[in-house]
């Protein structure tokens, strides 16, 4: 192989195709392209002319994520940013695609919270779509639900990944190493993890008349008590079903009675 | 209230209103397109889909409400919280909740008010389907179809050709993307068929009631998934470790996230809705027992 390192047009092609997949700006397109290294693997080998190898390399990432070769170490999440790192170095070092891909699990724990930082940046961009929304302006709408939050992952996803790409992931593993566990990714943790109460206690003051807020406390507690038997969502709305339905029967009946 | 608001009658006159447009097929498939592009890029921690949902709703919210205020409580109506699968739950969802928007349109063009289907029933549809459909729609594209295309073309990746990484690509994206479209229509039609039930019929309050329960029933599973809070605060005495978080769950497990949820909804019950300020503070305070430790 002709060169030793990515050049910068080729880290940022690369750079671009991950952001591009990570904002999730092509639609439900992009959840193949997130979840399988297949499709990155093969923009990589195109961007550095080396279709056939990068393939093969991709294969067998594949396999490691489908659980039919052992990694050599942690798998690193966010498939599809761990194969942007994986395939060049394998392709440029000549490891083997297991050692490769423990090379891309700082670089991919990384991409996993700037994933977290790009939901808790929307968090604070709905105000705008709450603004829009009440002044029905369509414009306003396509700008806060598409524009901006797709520019706020370019602008999270390109810089990091042409860093990992260029300089090399063990730029990001000392990063993420003396990060992770820091005070930062465990505030980021502990704000994104609490938000979600804020969207579900507007929606119970939305829907909900307060005297049936006891079906939520019930439906919670059953939840929580029943988290080890990983009981399917589809079985908690069979067991709603039956509850709401018991619940206007006997209601219906005694109103039937008077 | 948000999106249960009635529209204010000057000198008690009764607002007039157009009738809305019908709505085709090809109003069905454009909104299905722009779900399932919108889908997950304004993905966020308090409302999840919700916006991508109102971007796929807004045209046919349109063609569907000529009064202004009915039109503006419908916008804010779909910025609620709403999460679910892009195919077998959005699709599907989209289908029925645009039924149910326009059966509530043409009651409210005739002027017929109090037998049109209400704000609440199309928000507990809208929750009480979700969790199901989302989990049925995980199960089936993200975890089957696409690894059956996946498992058809890995051996050509292995053999180093490109045919390898876009036929399953291709293929899944190809395929969700129409069975989705058709989940829409699917849904459409059950939803027109349910609606026309739901209204006039001396049921409606049950079926109300029946929904509103449903609703609320289900956002208490996903509660217990969605809101993580929990304590890593440890501190020893004489050589006696003390766990706060196992302490708490050996009294009530659970208990952090309930009374996060119930905290902001209380807050909202004595205060009104200001999203704003409850989300500013939220964080703030989050952040900050965050940096210390104590969450």
């Amino acid at each position: 192989m002709g060169q030793a390192s990515l050049s910068v047009s080729q880290a940022l092609i690369i750079a671009i195709w991950v952001a591009a997949v990570e904002s999730r700006s092509l639609g439900y397109a992009t959840l193949n392209l997130r979840f399988s290294p297949l499709m990155t693997g093969l923009v990589v080998g195109i961007v550095m002319g080396d279709v056939p190898n990068a393939m093969i390399i991709a294969a067998s990432i594949q396999m490691i994520y489908m659980g039919l070769v052992a990694p050599g170490g942690n798998l690193p999440s966010e498939p599809a940013v761990a194969t942007a790192i994986a395939v060049p170095v394998a392709l440029l070092a000549g490891l083997k695609p297991t050692a490769a891909i423990s090379v891309a699990v700082p670089v991919g724990l990384l991409g996993n919270y700037l994933y977290q930082v790009r939901y808790l940046m929307n968090t604070f961009v709905i105000r705008l779509t709450d603004k829009y929304a009440a002044e029905t302006n369509d414009k306003g709408l396509t700008l806060s639900i598409i524009v901006i939050p797709i520019i706020t992952s370019f602008a999270l996803f390109v810089p990091s990944m042409f860093i990992a790409l260029y300089y090399g992931a063990p730029v990001i593993a000392s990063f993420t190493s003396s990060f992770s566990g820091s005070l930062f990714f465990h505030v980021l943790d502990v704000v994104g993890g609490g938000l979600a109460a804020l969207g579900i206690a507007l929606t119970l003051k939305v829907i909900g008349k307060k005297q049936y807020l006891i079906f939520f406390m019930l439906a919670y507690f059953m939840a929580v008590m029943l988290k080890p038997l990983k009981i399917s969502t589809v079985t908690f709305a069979v067991v709603g079903v039956i509850v709401a339905y018991l619940f206007t029967l006997a209601t219906s009946s005694k109103e039937s009675e008077k | 209230m948000i999106g249960g608001g009635k529209i204010k009658m000057s000198d008690e006159k009764i607002v007039k209103r157009e009738a809305p447009e019908k709505i085709t097929s090809k109003d069905l498939n454009k909104s299905w397109l722009r779900w399932w592009y919108a889908n997950e890029i304004p993905h966020t921690y308090d409302r999840m889909l919700a916006p991508s949902f109102l971007w796929a709703m807004t045209p046919t919210l349109r063609k569907l409400y000529k009064n202004k205020d009915d039109l503006k409580e419908a916008y804010i109506r779909h910025t609620q919280f709403f999460n679910t699968q892009c195919n077998w739950g959005g699709g599907t969802i989209l289908g029925i909740t645009t039924s149910l928007e326009e059966a509530r349109a043409k009651a409210l063009a005739e002027g017929e008010e109090d037998k049109a289907v209400s704000p609440e029933v199309i928000n507990s549809t809208k929750i009480g389907l979700m969790g199901p459909l989302a989990g049925i729609g995980d199960a089936i594209d993200s975890g089957t179809v696409q690894y059956i295309f996946i498992a058809i073309a890995l051996p050509w990746a292995q053999a180093g050709l490109a045919v390898g990484a876009l036929f399953p690509w291709i293929a899944f994206t190809v395929a969700t993307f129409l069975y989705g479209n058709y989940f829409t229509k699917l849904g459409y039609r059950l939803g027109r068929t349910a609606a026309s039930e739901i209204t006039g019929g001396k049921s409606m309050k049950k079926i109300t009631n029946g929904l509103s329960i449903l609703g609320l029933f289900m956002m208490g599973i996903l509660a217990a998934s969605y809101i993580k809070v929990s304590s890593p605060l440890v501190w020893t005495i004489s050589g006696k470790k003390f766990e706060l978080q196992s302490i708490l769950d050996s009294i009530l497990p659970g208990l952090l996230p309930l009374l996060t949820v119930l905290g902001v909804y209380t807050y909202f019950d004595k205060k009104g809705l200001n999203i704003t300020k409850a989300l500013v503070v939220l964080s703030i305070i989050l952040a900050i027992l965050g940096f210390f430790r104590i969450l």
